[in-house]
C-alpha cells in the first residue's frame, strides 16, 4: 500500500475541497430538509384527506426508492446550464442538493410526525379543556415535548446524511468520494484513495454520533427531574 | 337551590364512535348554577362520554348540549372561549411534565386572559395554597405523587376562575391511601359552592356531596334523584342490580 499522495500539497488540497464540500452539502441540507420536513409533519395532521394522502405518499415514495436513482431522475429532470461562479461550475449542485432536501426531508417529516405523536393524547385534551386553541397547544405543550424525542433522530438522520452526500459524485459534485476517485485515477492506488475517503468520513460521523448520544442522555435527564 | 340558572343543559345528545358502538343513546340532563352533580353506573355505561360532551371533548352524533344558553356546537360558538369558563380534571392528571407546578398553573391564565406574569403567579399561589400544595411550586410534576398531582391538576382548572368543573374519575387511577386527600379538595369546592359534574366510583362520596344523582347504563340514565332516593329506594331494577354489585364489591 503506497500513501505517499499523502504527503504531496496538491493531493491534500483536493481532499480537503471535497471533505469542506461534503461538510457543506450535509449541513445546508439538514438545514433545509428540517424546515421541508417541519413544514410536510404539520401538513400531515391537518384535516383534509387529500392532502395526507399526498404527503404521505410524498414520505413513502422517497423512503422506498434508493437515493442514487432520485438523483438521476433529478438529474436527467433539470436540464441545468452551466452556471460558472469564478472558475466553479455550480450547476452539479442544482439537481444534487434538490435530491439531499427532498430526501433528508422525507425521513425527518416521519421523524418529526412519530415524535409529536408520541406526546400522549391527554396533553392535548387537558391543554384544549383550558380553552387553549389547536395552535397554542401545539406550540407551548406538544411541541416542546416532542423535541425531545425529534432531536436525537434528527441527528441519527444527519449522520446519514453525512454519508449520503457521497451519491452526489454521480452528477460530478466535487465532494469527498469524488476527490478519492480524481486521486485514484491519478496515483492507481485504488484501496488507498477510497481508505483516506473512509477515514475523513468517520472522523465526520462518529463524534457527531457520540454528540447526538450526549445530548440524548442530557434530554432524558432533564425528563426525570 | 335559591337560584335556578341553568349552566348546563344536554338535550336529547346521542353518539355513536367511528367504530360503531352506540355510547350515549338520547340522553338529557341539566346542571343548574351551585348544584353538585354526580354520575354513577358501571364501566362502558357512557358517563365519561356524556361528562366529555359538556366541554365538547366528545361532539355529539345527535342532539345539543348548551352552555349558559350558547349551544357548544353551533357554528358560530367560539368553544375556545366557552371551554376557558369550564374546568376539567381528568382520571390520568395530565399535568404538563415540561413544565414547573406553577407553570402548569400560570400558562392558561398568561396565555389567554393576557395576565401579566406577575398577576399569573399571584392567581396561582393562592390556588396552591387552596389545595395544600404551596410548597410544591417549583417541582415538576413527575416529581409527586399521584393524589398531589391531581390536587395541582384541580388548582390549574381553577386559575382560570370557571363558572363549572368537570371531574373524570379524578380517584380511579390513585393509591387507595391518596383518595381521601383529593376528595377533601373537591370537597372543599363544593361547600364553597362551585357547581360541579363528577363521574366517580366512590359511592359514599357521591351520596354524601351529590345535589343530584344520575345512575347510567348501555349509554341511558336509567335513573335520577336526591342521593337519599338513590342509595336507599332506587325505583328501577337496573338500578337496584348495579348499586347491589357496587355494595358486594366493597
Amino acid at each position: 500500500m503506497d500513501f505517499s499522495f499523502l504527503l504531496d500539497p496538491y493531493y491534500i488540497n483536493i481532499l480537503l475541497q471535497g471533505l469542506l464540500t461534503t461538510v457543506i452539502l450535509a449541513v445546508v441540507s439538514v438545514a433545509f430538509g428540517t424546515v421541508i420536513a417541519i413544514g410536510v409533519a404539520l401538513l400531515r395532521m391537518m384535516k383534509s384527506k387529500i392532502i395526507r394522502f399526498i404527503l404521505g405518499a410524498y414520505v413513502e415514495i422517497i423512503r422506498g426508492t434508493p437515493i442514487v436513482v432520485q438523483l438521476i431522475i433529478f438529474y436527467s429532470l433539470f436540464h441545468v446550464k452551466v452556471i460558472l461562479v469564478g472558475s466553479y461550475d455550480l450547476s452539479p449542485f442544482i439537481p444534487g442538493m434538490f435530491t439531499l432536501f427532498i430526501n433528508s426531508s422525507a425521513y425527518m417529516a416521519e421523524v418529526i410526525r412519530a415524535g409529536i405523536n408520541s406526546v400522549d393524547k391527554g396533553q392535548w385534551e387537558a391543554s384544549r379543556s383550558l380553552g387553549m386553541t389547536y395552535g397554542m397547544t401545539f406550540r407551548k405543550i406538544i411541541f416542546p415535548q416532542a423535541i425531545k424525542n425529534i432531536l436525537p433522530a434528527l441527528g441519527n438522520e444527519f449522520v446519514t446524511l453525512i454519508k449520503e452526500t457521497s451519491v452526489l459524485m454521480y452528477s460530478g459534485v466535487a465532494e469527498l468520494t469524488y476527490q478519492a476517485t480524481m486521486i485514484k485515477s491519478q496515483t492507481y492506488g485504488f484501496m488507498e484513495s477510497y481508505l483516506v475517503a473512509a477515514t475523513f468520513y468517520f472522523l465526520l460521523t462518529y463524534p457527531t454520533s457520540q454528540l447526538m448520544k450526549r445530548l440524548e442522555r442530557r434530554l432524558a435527564k432533564s425528563d426525570q427531574s | 337551590m335559591t337560584n335556578h340558572k341553568l349552566i348546563i343543559d344536554v338535550k336529547n345528545v346521542s353518539k355513536v364512535f367511528s367504530d360503531g358502538t352506540l355510547a350515549l343513546d338520547n340522553v338529557s340532563l341539566s346542571v343548574k348554577k351551585n348544584e353538585v352533580v354526580v354520575l354513577i353506573g358501571p364501566s362502558g355505561s357512557g358517563k365519561s362520554t356524556l361528562l366529555r360532551t359538556l366541554n365538547l371533548l366528545e361532539s355529539p352524533t345527535k342532539g345539543e348540549v348548551f352552555f349558559d344558553g350558547i349551544s357548544l356546537t353551533d357554528e358560530t360558538t367560539d368553544i375556545n372561549l366557552l371551554r376557558q369558563k369550564m374546568g376539567m380534571v381528568f382520571q390520568g392528571f395530565h399535568l404538563f411534565p415540561h413544565l414547573s407546578v406553577l407553570d402548569n398553573l400560570r400558562i392558561a391564565p398568561v396565555s389567554l386572559k393576557k395576565l401579566s406574569i406577575h398577576e399569573a403567579t399571584i392567581t396561582s399561589e393562592s390556588m396552591l395554597k387552596k389545595v395544600g400544595l404551596l410548597d410544591k411550586a417549583k417541582n415538576y410534576p413527575n416529581q409527586l405523587s399521584g393524589g398531589q398531582k391531581q390536587r395541582i391538576a384541580i388548582a390549574r382548572s381553577l386559575t382560570m376562575s370557571p363558572e363549572i368543573m368537570l371531574f373524570d374519575e379524578p380517584t380511579s387511577a390513585l393509591d387507595p391511601e391518596m383518595v381521601g386527600e383529593v376528595l377533601n379538595v373537591m370537597r372543599e369546592l363544593a361547600l364553597q359552592g362551585m357547581t360541579m359534574v363528577i363521574v366517580t366510583h366512590e359511592m359514599q362520596f357521591a351520596e354524601e356531596v351529590a345535589d343530584i344523582v344520575y345512575v347510567m347504563d348501555k349509554g341511558q340514565i336509567i335513573e335520577s334523584g336526591s342521593p337519599e332516593i338513590i342509595f336507599h329506594q332506587p325505583q328501577t331494577e337496573r338500578c337496584k342490580e348495579f348499586l347491589k354489585r357496587v355494595i358486594e364489591k366493597k
